[in-house]
């Protein structure tokens, strides 16, 4: 029983990450119908960013962790602006923005080979190993950490595209760009704020993930789960998102904790799998088409 | 007060405005009637920045008026376009609330809505529902009354009366006379032609692509030619 918990919790844990990575596929994709696979090389960034403020610039831990935030923030925007924007301007198919968010992403992985150097890095410990013990249950500060702040960025998230004026018009551009181009709103601008936002969560998802593993180039290509929790909850669908990563987050550190570690990324690709052909929709997507 | 000149647009190879030339003064109702593919909907498009134009111009109170969407609301022409295109996602208040996205006068936001709410009791009733359960008719109410949240100069209609009962094309074209003496000028778009040239006081016609006649509203209606192609009247021998 007491075991059960502990997997639990450590996977709210992992899944409030994937959580803080998942909700920027679907923001994208809410807006601008196709799966940003840049967001990969974005979250990498994030973590190499954190992992020099710490280590390099000698940063205090949270300014490194926002630093980092803004920082991989400054870089999705920059990729909307290079790789998508001149692609939406002319109406360009769909087809044309995947090539382009793998061009993007194989820039960036190539980019940190080529200057950083492929080597794994580990961030220095930041919190104390020793792990709290909540009545028999032992919870390591890390994760800890790792799950309060995605839950505080999650809920601040939900906040500001339910409550402000920014986000409704977020909603709204989801829902039909033309009108919403009629009221006046902006859309052009309501995208960059859409991959500012993203690419904030994306970099802060980086460092709490960097630090929970280690740092390297290809740490892009395993944030590809989190693409599969959105896919699972439903592209587009910010509930779905969050849903969809808990329940991946908990089932991955079940079957590591109950049958063998290396059956964790060949269940979470069977369920990518089993989702496109059973639930193409998620549990609570908007539209089924292009997701992949 | 907008004056469009030899406006020409083109989807692709398809040329669907071939030189039109247009104008509407204050406080008129101008309408704008043509067959299905005519290039109506073009036309307001062009002007709300939506569709680009390759030639012509677009001026508004005597200057060029911008190109882009939201600038074009900034300056005061709002589109209720053609579908309602409400958000059905959102509440019914959420949707005039977008519609003042630009404005920061929260008197004046106030006050408009309430307007609306006199204009349309039934979007009052129905505030917190979500937008697409309204039925056609609600759902016309709400494209026009979040356009009007906008508070604008000029509004663009896209056939408002496009699939609704009769009683409720009635309350339709009640409301733009309505709205025509709040101030506002009016560009009326319609294939619904009877209705639109006793309603208005300047018609154009639009035939692919281009203003083939136009006039006084009155005349139009008159017109043995309008009457045979667009009212379904059978003209017997003239003279
Ligand atoms: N996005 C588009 N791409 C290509 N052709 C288009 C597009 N929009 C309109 N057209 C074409 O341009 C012409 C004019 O279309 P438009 O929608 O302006 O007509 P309309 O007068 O509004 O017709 P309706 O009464 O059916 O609404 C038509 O031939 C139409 O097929
Ligand atoms: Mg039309």
């Amino acid at each position: 029983m007491i075991q059960i918990l502990q997997q639990l919790i450590n996977g709210l844990s992992i899944g409030s990450v994937y959580a803080l990575m998942a909700v920027g596929y679907s923001l994208v994709y809410s807006i601008m119908n196709f799966s940003n696979f840049a967001h990969g090389g974005v979250i990498m960034l994030g973590a190499y960013f954190g992992f020099f403020f710490v280590t390099l610039y000698k940063m205090p831990f949270w300014v490194a962790f926002f630093g980092a935030g803004i920082c991989s923030m400054l870089v999705a925007v920059l990729v909307e602006r290079v790789a998508y924007k001149p692609l939406r301007a002319r109406n360009a198919p769909f087809l044309y923005f995947m090539i382009s968010a793998m061009g993007a992403s194989m820039f960036m992985e190539n980019f940190v080979i080529a200057t950083i150097g492929p080597t794994f890095r580990t961030y220095p410990q930041v919190f104390p190993p020793q792990p709290f013990n909540l009545r028999g249950i032992y919870v390591g500060r890390l994760d800890m950490v790792m799950f309060v702040i995605s839950c505080i960025s999650l809920v601040a998230l939900v906040y500001f595209i339910e409550f402000t004026k920014m986000g409704k018009a977020i909603q709204a551009t989801a829902f039909n760009p033309k009108a919403s181009a009629l009221m006046g709103i902006n859309t052009d601008f309501v995208t960059i704020v859409v991959f500012a936002l993203g690419g904030f969560l994306a970099g802060i998802a980086g460092v709490l993930f960097g630090m929970k593993y280690t740092v390297y180039p290809q740490i892009g290509s395993i944030t590809i789960k989190s693409f599969i929790a959105a896919v699972f909850g439903g592209l587009g669908s910010l509930p779905g998102a969050v849903i969809g990563s808990f329940i991946l987050g908990i089932l991955e550190t079940l079957v590591s904790g109950y049958m063998m570690s290396q059956y964790r990324d060949l269940i979470s690709f069977s369920l990518l799998i089993l989702i496109l052909v059973f639930k193409p929709m998620g549990l609570m997507g908007k539209s089924s088409e292009e997701k992949a | 007060m907008l004056e469009i000149k030899d406006l020409h647009v083109y989807y692709g190879g398809i040329h669907a405005l071939k030189g039109v030339s247009i104008s509407v003064e204050k406080g008129e109702i101008v309408t704008i009637i043509g067959a299905n593919g005519a290039g109506k909907s073009t036309l307001l498009n062009a002007i709300s920045g939506i569709v680009k134009y390759r030639e012509g111009s677009i001026s508004f109170k005597g200057e060029p008026l911008p190109k882009l969407p939201h600038l074009v609301v900034k300056r005061g022409i709002v589109q209720v376009p053609e579908g309602r295109l409400i958000f059905a996602n959102l509440t019914v208040k959420d949707n005039l609330m977008l519609g003042a996205y630009l404005r920061s006068d929260v008197n004046g936001i106030k006050r408009d809505l309430e307007m609306v709410y006199e204009l349309f009791p039934r979007l009052k009733e129905r505030e917190k529902q979500m937008a697409g359960t309204l039925s056609g008719g609600e759902q016309q109410m709400l494209a026009i009354g979040r356009g009007l949240m906008g508070n604008p100069e000029l509004v663009l209609m896209d056939e408002p009366s496009l699939g609704l009962a009769p009683l409720m094309v009635q309350t339709i074209f009640k409301v733009i006379k309505d709205i025509k003496s709040m101030g506002k000028t009016i560009l009326l778009v319609e294939q619904n032609a009877y209705k639109a040239l006793a309603t208005a006081d300047r018609a154009y016609v639009l035939e692919q692509g281009r203003i083939v006649k136009s006039g006084r509203a009155q005349d139009l209606l008159d017109d043995p030619g309008i009457k045979e192609s667009y009212l379904g009247v059978k003209v017997n021998n003239r003279g």
